[in-house]
């Protein structure tokens, strides 16, 4: 790549001077420049850098197959995506489901419902249970991040349905992996949750299961489930491991674990970012950097 | 310059010469100096020099100055004014100067001058240099109104300063001052009154409300205020407004002045053109009031004097030669001269004739305003009129014309009094030589000033406790009018040419009616009514009597005893008091002057609107003319106008005749020339046919000419031919020759043969010749072969790259393949996940639908009962019915229908089933693309192309849009209908819609068939292709109803595309 006209022959350097993300628009940009999109060199480049917010719905779109790799076929099936959304919202639409007071979350529950084939009759719709709250929860998290109701239904649809394909199995040893990595860190913190007995009632529902959406805000967010929707269910372990390291103070200070609970479920929003980051460079730490080549 | 300096300053001395050729020169080079030099030096000097010496002529260069030096003679005399001894000169010189109006003096509001000015008058207490600057300040007013906004107040302080002055004396100077000042006063409140009603009023209303000024304003400001009427603005106006500058822009100078003189009452004080607008009407009524008690007495002591007077006489001759050109004096003269004729006959009423009178009166005093004005501005017209009246008014008018140029007043103000109290002046000086010689027989000088103090303020001056009471009474005697004392002149016209006299008529009309109330009342009255200016005239005229009797009783030589013998104070005082005296008069004779000089302005610029208006008229008049001949030409022209149209309308006739006969040649010709039209045309076909013919023949003439070319040709050739034969013959004697020649040559050599005998050598030598020809010929051979060879390897090295080439275009290829198989399948996958979606959505739509009729079952069991028996007679026409797209309505009309749907026929599994069912086809479409003939035959197509390096332009090839499947969902959600295309999907989609294109050439179809039509019109109907395509359809088509299908999901391929594969297909088919 360092024979490459169109890079800067500084940019092997910065890295080792410290300087992170300097060069990763224009590298990121010269791979969305390949005609068939190699979907693995990006999901390397999301999962060691960064994407920057302007080709973020784009790389995801890729990544998630909402898009083919080839670009001459975006238009098309962007066509198809599309029809798709209005068919199934007009169906719902006939079927009386939603009408137009229906807030958006639940307008996609219910696409989401219907395509997966769990709709409820009209007559028999009964309250969100847990999965459909989750469902509503990151659907609440990607409207914030996306404007276009098409791209954030085919979104969310595409992200829950790789996230329950791709780390549905794996969602149920990540207690036990964060319980490990908290013990490498911080032993005297699980040791006062194993204490006082909040170690089982932490909110991993919230954490694994809704991958934070709620918990932090949307900016933090979508650096977050740039490594899930890259591939990586690991970086949900270190966030919530980073969370905890950073609120160690205060949580030391909390004895009844209903306390715990409620504050990780409500967690101040001011430093998420520096928490992602830091939780970023963990991950690194503990899973090594994706060493593809970029 | 710095060397002419002195020069100046030097010649200043100079300006008293007697020389006048001299003076001249200096004059000229003070000017000059003054021109040229911006310095102050030369004008402090002048100034200087003017307060020594008071010369005239430095006054009348000062006084001249221009533009660049008035600061310097302001500051200068700024300067001046601080100091007490130079005061009243600088006054003096600063009255000449303003009196004179240079361009700047609107300027000298700004400057300190005025402020000290101010100053001085609030706070000196000599009382010449008050008066001297009262007559400054009243002169200035009008030329500066808009200053009057800062100093206002300052004014009004001044007046009420100096008019409590009169009242309490503080400086207890003579009494003889106190009038003047009082008259200066007098003027200052007409000044003040005039142009700031509203704020002047005020200030009297709040000043003269305290107790302490109480006094003053019943003995000093209400006299004067009873010489006032009500201004006009303190109705209209405000207090700001009168303050505003704009108010003052339209107004010049005199304008102010004579507006201040309008709301004047006084005729001493103001003496102007009331006549001409209200104050006519005031005189009028007075008039009509007073006439009515007097007007008998006056048409006797008048008529009865002189019964030949008529007023047209006097008007008559009122008219003189030399007011000619004054047209409106004409027309008012000729109308006056006969309406006092009419009046004239009627004399013996006593109401009608007063009011004629009025009229007559009124005209009389019109003219005579002009007359005056004449008189004012013109002053020698004035005379040579008055002389031109008549020999009696000649010597009246030179009485009084004797007194002013006595005086050397020529102001209107003292014309007009003199007109009225002149005559009196001889008999005036009766009394006051009795006076005199009263108080000469009294022998106190006291006595004589008593009588110069002589004013409505008299009482309180009666503090000299030498006079006697009985004085008083004596004095008193005289004061309203001498008239009154003795009877008037029994000159005839004297009395009417007062009455002519606006002013003087009713002063004299005033004093006649008031003259039996003053017999009984006494005189006090009268004396109130007196002006202070009238005082103050009475004074010097008075005084000056007196001075001429008492001059005149003492011998010259005796002067200087004088005093001492009529006063016994001290000479010197006395000589000042009269000097500074002198110096007032000379201040009031100056100001009178100015005022004077305003009026000249205003008559002149009167007298060119008089001008103008006459010449306008006169204009009107001609103008007049000029219509009356126009309108004279008017008519003339109409007349020849209707002659005019007479002889249009007669030519106009005869243009019609001609027209018309014109018209008929014409027509005449247009035959002539039709015949002519059609002779021609036959003699054309004629020429025509002859041309024909003419070509005709020249066709023949051209076949001829070919002939003869033809022919010639082949005489050509033939001769050709015949050279060519001549030629071989004599090549065949040539050849037969040689043949005759070999002939005997071989049987010559057959004959050597025989005689030889066999020779081995020879044949051994003819083999090795032909050994050798064949060695050379194999060795020639060899070398071809080795060049064969060489070529064939090259060959293969050639065919060895083309096949790498070959492979790596197939590796290429490959590639690609690869790629587009990818891009496919992903785009499959979107559409398979559409497809996906739509599924769910149908199942969904059919189990709502089955849920509601299951509500419609339960809410109507009882009809369901009823209708059951009945469906099952209609039940192969109902389920036509429902596969037929025409109306599928019918099956829609109840549960009944659709079971016997379901239930009757076994063509459609049951609809829960179906969903399951239907996924087969389409579930298998996706594996077509990928599955060989077609795919290959498509790639293999892709892949001729790019073999041949051929453009790709044919796959570039526009592709219609795939069937919608929300088509299909549209019908679905719009028409509850489900089961027509449900059902047509599985079993009629392949059974029904295939065989319809078959058998005959394609009718026109159900809607949704288009792909099985264009497959068969596409192709010629033999019958192995309709076998093929009839196999290959029903899966298209499947695909195609389902959306499944490959060409439908875009895969790329346009439908042409498409068709030519099945026919590469097909062709396949038929080679296997």
């Amino acid at each position: 790549m360092a024979d490459d006209p169109q890079r800067n022959f500084r940019s092997a350097y910065y890295e080792k001077v410290g300087f992170r993300g300097v060069e990763e628009k224009k590298s990121l940009e010269i791979l969305l420049k390949d005609n068939p999109l190699d979907v693995e060199k990006l999901s390397t480049f999301s999962q060691r850098f960064p994407l920057p917010s302007m080709y973020r719905i784009h790389v995801w779109k890729v990544l998630l197959g909402i898009q083919p790799p080839h670009s001459d076929s975006h238009a098309l099936v962007g066509g198809y995506r599309k029809e798709q959304y209005q068919d199934v919202l007009e169906a719902l639409e006939v079927m009386r489901y939603i009408s137009a007071s229906t807030p958006s979350t639940h307008v996609y529950l219910r696409m989401f419902q219907l395509e997966s084939q769990v709709l409820p009759r009209c007559s028999e719709t009964s309250p969100p249970d847990e999965e459909n709250e989750d469902f509503l929860s990151i659907s609440r998290a990607m409207e914030e991040i996306v404007d276009d109701p098409i791209d954030c239904y085919w979104l969310i649809k595409c992200f829950v349905n790789q996230f329950h394909s791709k780390f549905g199995d794996s969602l149920p040893h990540l207690p036990k992996s964060l319980e490990h990595y908290l013990s490498q860190e911080e032993p005297r913190l699980l040791n006062h949750l194993k204490n006082t007995g909040a170690l089982a009632q932490l909110p991993y529902s919230l954490w694994f299961r809704r991958c934070f959406a709620g918990c932090l805000p949307e900016s933090s967010l979508q650096r977050v489930w740039d490594k899930v929707i890259s591939g990586s269910c690991k970086i949900l372990v270190f966030v919530a491991l980073e969370i905890l390291l950073s609120y160690k103070l205060v949580l030391m200070g909390i004895n009844r674990p209903e306390g715990v609970v409620k504050f990780l479920c409500n967690i101040p929003q001011e430093n998420t970012d520096a928490i992602v980051t830091k939780a970023i460079d963990l991950w690194h730490k503990y899973c090594g950097t994706p060493m593809h080549a970029v | 310059m710095a060397r002419e300096q002195p020069n100046v300053g030097d010649l200043l001395p100079l300006l008293e010469t007697s020389d006048l050729h001299q003076l001249e020169e200096i004059r000229g080079l003070i000017n000059e100096q003054l021109s040229t030099e911006r310095g102050s030096m030369l004008l402090n000097g002048l100034v200087d020099y003017f307060l020594e010496t008071n010369s005239a002529q430095a006054m009348h260069i000062l006084s001249s100055v221009r533009e660049p030096h008035d600061k310097h003679l302001l500051d200068k005399m700024n300067e001046c004014m601080t100091k007490q001894a130079c005061r009243l000169p600088t006054l003096t010189l600063l009255g000449h100067v303003i009196r004179k109006q240079p361009s700047w003096i609107h300027k000298i509001a700004r400057y300190p001058l005025l402020l000290s000015l101010l100053k001085c008058l609030k706070t000196d207490t000599d009382v010449v240099v008050l008066i001297t600057g009262v007559l400054v300040l009243i002169t200035l007013l009008p030329m500066i109104p808009q200053a009057g906004k800062q100093h206002l107040w300052e004014y009004f302080d001044i007046f009420g300063r100096l008019a409590s002055w009169n009242l309490k004396n503080p400086g207890h100077v003579s009494e003889v001052y106190l009038i003047h000042l009082h008259a200066s006063v007098y003027s200052l409140f007409h000044r003040l009154y005039g142009m700031y009603p509203c704020n002047f009023v005020s200030y009297l209303r709040s000043h003269y409300s305290m107790k302490e000024n109480m006094e003053t304003f019943e003995e000093v400001v209400k006299p004067m205020l009873e010489h006032v009427r009500i201004h006009p603005e303190l109705v209209t106006g405000t207090k700001d407004h009168e303050l505003d500058p704009t108010r003052w822009k339209r107004y010049e100078i005199h304008d102010i002045v004579i507006e201040c003189a309008k709301v004047s009452l006084d005729p001493k004080e103001a003496s102007c053109e009331e006549g001409y607008s209200c104050s006519l009407n005031i005189i009028q009524i007075m008039l009509f009031v007073s006439l009515q008690n007097s007007a008998c007495e006056l048409n006797s002591s008048c008529g009865g004097k002189d019964p030949l007077w008529s007023p047209s006489s006097l008007c008559g001759m009122a008219t003189p030669p030399s007011s000619r050109g004054m047209s409106p004096n004409l027309e008012l003269s000729h109308s006056s001269s006969h309406l006092p004729s009419r009046f004239h006959c009627t004399s013996g009423d006593t109401f009608q004739p007063i009011l004629q009178w009025v009229i007559v009166l009124s005209r009389i005093v019109m003219i005579v305003i002009h007359l005056e004005l004449f008189q004012t501005g013109y002053h020698l017209m004035c005379l040579s009129f008055v002389a031109a009246i008549t020999e009696e008014l000649l010597k009246i008018t030179e009485e009084n014309q004797e007194l002013p140029g006595l005086r050397g007043f020529d102001s209107p103000f003292y014309h007009t009094t003199e007109t009225l109290t002149g005559c009196q002046a001889p008999e005036k000086t009766l009394p006051n030589i009795h006076g005199g010689a009263g108080g000469g027989a009294g022998g106190a000088a006291p006595g004589l000033e008593q009588t110069w103090s002589f004013t409505p303020i008299d009482h309180h001056l009666h503090r000299s406790p030498s006079a006697p009471d009985d004085d008083v009474g004596k004095y008193g005697m005289f004061s309203p009018s001498p008239c009154s004392k003795t009877p008037p002149a029994p000159i005839p016209y004297e009395s009417f040419f007062d009455l002519a006299l606006p002013r003087a008529a009713s002063l004299f009309v005033g004093k006649k009616t008031t003259e039996a109330v003053h017999k009984a009342d006494g005189e006090e009255e009268g004396l109130m009514s007196a002006s202070p200016l009238e005082v103050l005239d009475r004074l010097v005229q008075q005084g000056s009597d007196a001075h001429d009797k008492v001059l005149k009783r003492l011998p010259l030589p005796s002067k200087s005893a004088d005093w001492t013998h009529f006063g016994g104070s001290a000479p010197l005082d006395e000589l000042h008091t009269l000097r500074s005296q002198l110096l007032l008069l000379h201040n009031q004779l100056l100001y009178e002057r100015y005022k004077r000089e305003q009026h000249a302005v205003r008559n002149r610029r009167l007298l060119r609107r008089i001008i103008n208006a006459t010449a306008l008229e006169e204009q009107n008049n001609a103008m007049k003319d000029q219509l009356n001949l126009q309108s004279v030409d008017i008519t003339s022209l109409r007349e020849s106008l209707q002659v005019e149209q007479q002889r249009y309308r007669q030519l106009w006739d005869d243009r019609e005749t001609v027209v018309t006969r014109l018209h008929s040649q014409i027509r005449q010709l247009q035959q002539g020339r039709d015949d002519y039209y059609t002779k021609n045309q036959e003699l054309q076909s004629k020429l025509q046919e002859c041309q024909k013919r003419m070509d005709e023949l020249e066709a023949e003439l051209q076949r001829a000419n070919n002939k003869i070319c033809h022919t010639g040709h082949l005489l050509n050739q033939m001769t050709i031919k015949l050279s060519n034969s001549e030629s071989t013959q004599q090549q065949m004697s040539f050849l037969n020759k040689q043949l005759l020649l070999l002939g005997e040559a071989h049987k010559l050599s057959m004959q050597e043969l025989h005689h030889a005998g066999p020779d081995n050598t020879k044949e051994a030598q003819m083999l090795q010749v032909s050994y050798r020809k064949e060695v050379e010929t194999l060795r020639q051979s060899l070398l071809v072969q080795g060049q064969k060879l060489e070529a064939a390897q090259q060959r293969v090295a050639e065919l060895e790259t083309l096949l790498t080439k070959k492979e790596h275009l197939i590796a290429e290829q490959k590639k690609f393949l690869e790629d587009v198989k990818c891009q496919a399948k992903a785009e499959l996958q979107a559409s398979d996940s559409r497809y996906q979606a739509q599924r769910r959505i149908t199942q969904l739509l059919q189990t709502e639908l089955l849920q509601l009729y299951s509500r419609v079952e339960m809410e109507a069991p009882a009809e369901n009962e009823e209708a059951d028996t009945r469906p099952l007679h209609d039940s192969p026409h109902g389920n036509g019915s429902t596969l037929s797209p025409g109306q599928p309505k019918a099956s829609n009309s109840s549960k009944v229908t659709a079971n016997s749907i379901n239930g009757g026929q076994d063509l459609a599994p049951p609809l829960l089933v179906e969903p399951s069912s239907l996924s087969y086809p389409h579930a298998d479409a996706p594996l077509t693309v990928g599955s060989y003939p077609s795919a290959k035959s498509f790639l293999g197509m892709r892949a001729r192309e790019l073999f041949r390096n051929k453009s790709e332009s044919q796959c570039d090839e526009e592709q219609p849009p795939p069937p919608r499947l929300a088509g299909l969902a549209h019908g679905l959600k719009t028409e509850l209908c489900v089961e027509a295309p449900c059902t047509g999907q599985t079993a009629p989609a392949l059974a029904p819609v295939c065989p319809t294109p078959f058998p005959v050439p394609p009718p026109p179809l159900p809607s949704t068939a288009t792909t099985p039509v264009t497959v068969p019109s596409k192709e010629p109907a033999s019958e192995p292709k309709q076998r093929a395509s009839s196999q290959e359809s029903p899966r298209r088509k499947a695909g195609a109803g389902s959306g499944g299908g490959r060409g439908q999901a875009g895969s790329g391929r346009p439908r042409q595309q498409q068709l030519k594969i099945m026919d590469y297909n097909e062709t396949h088919h038929e080679h296997s």
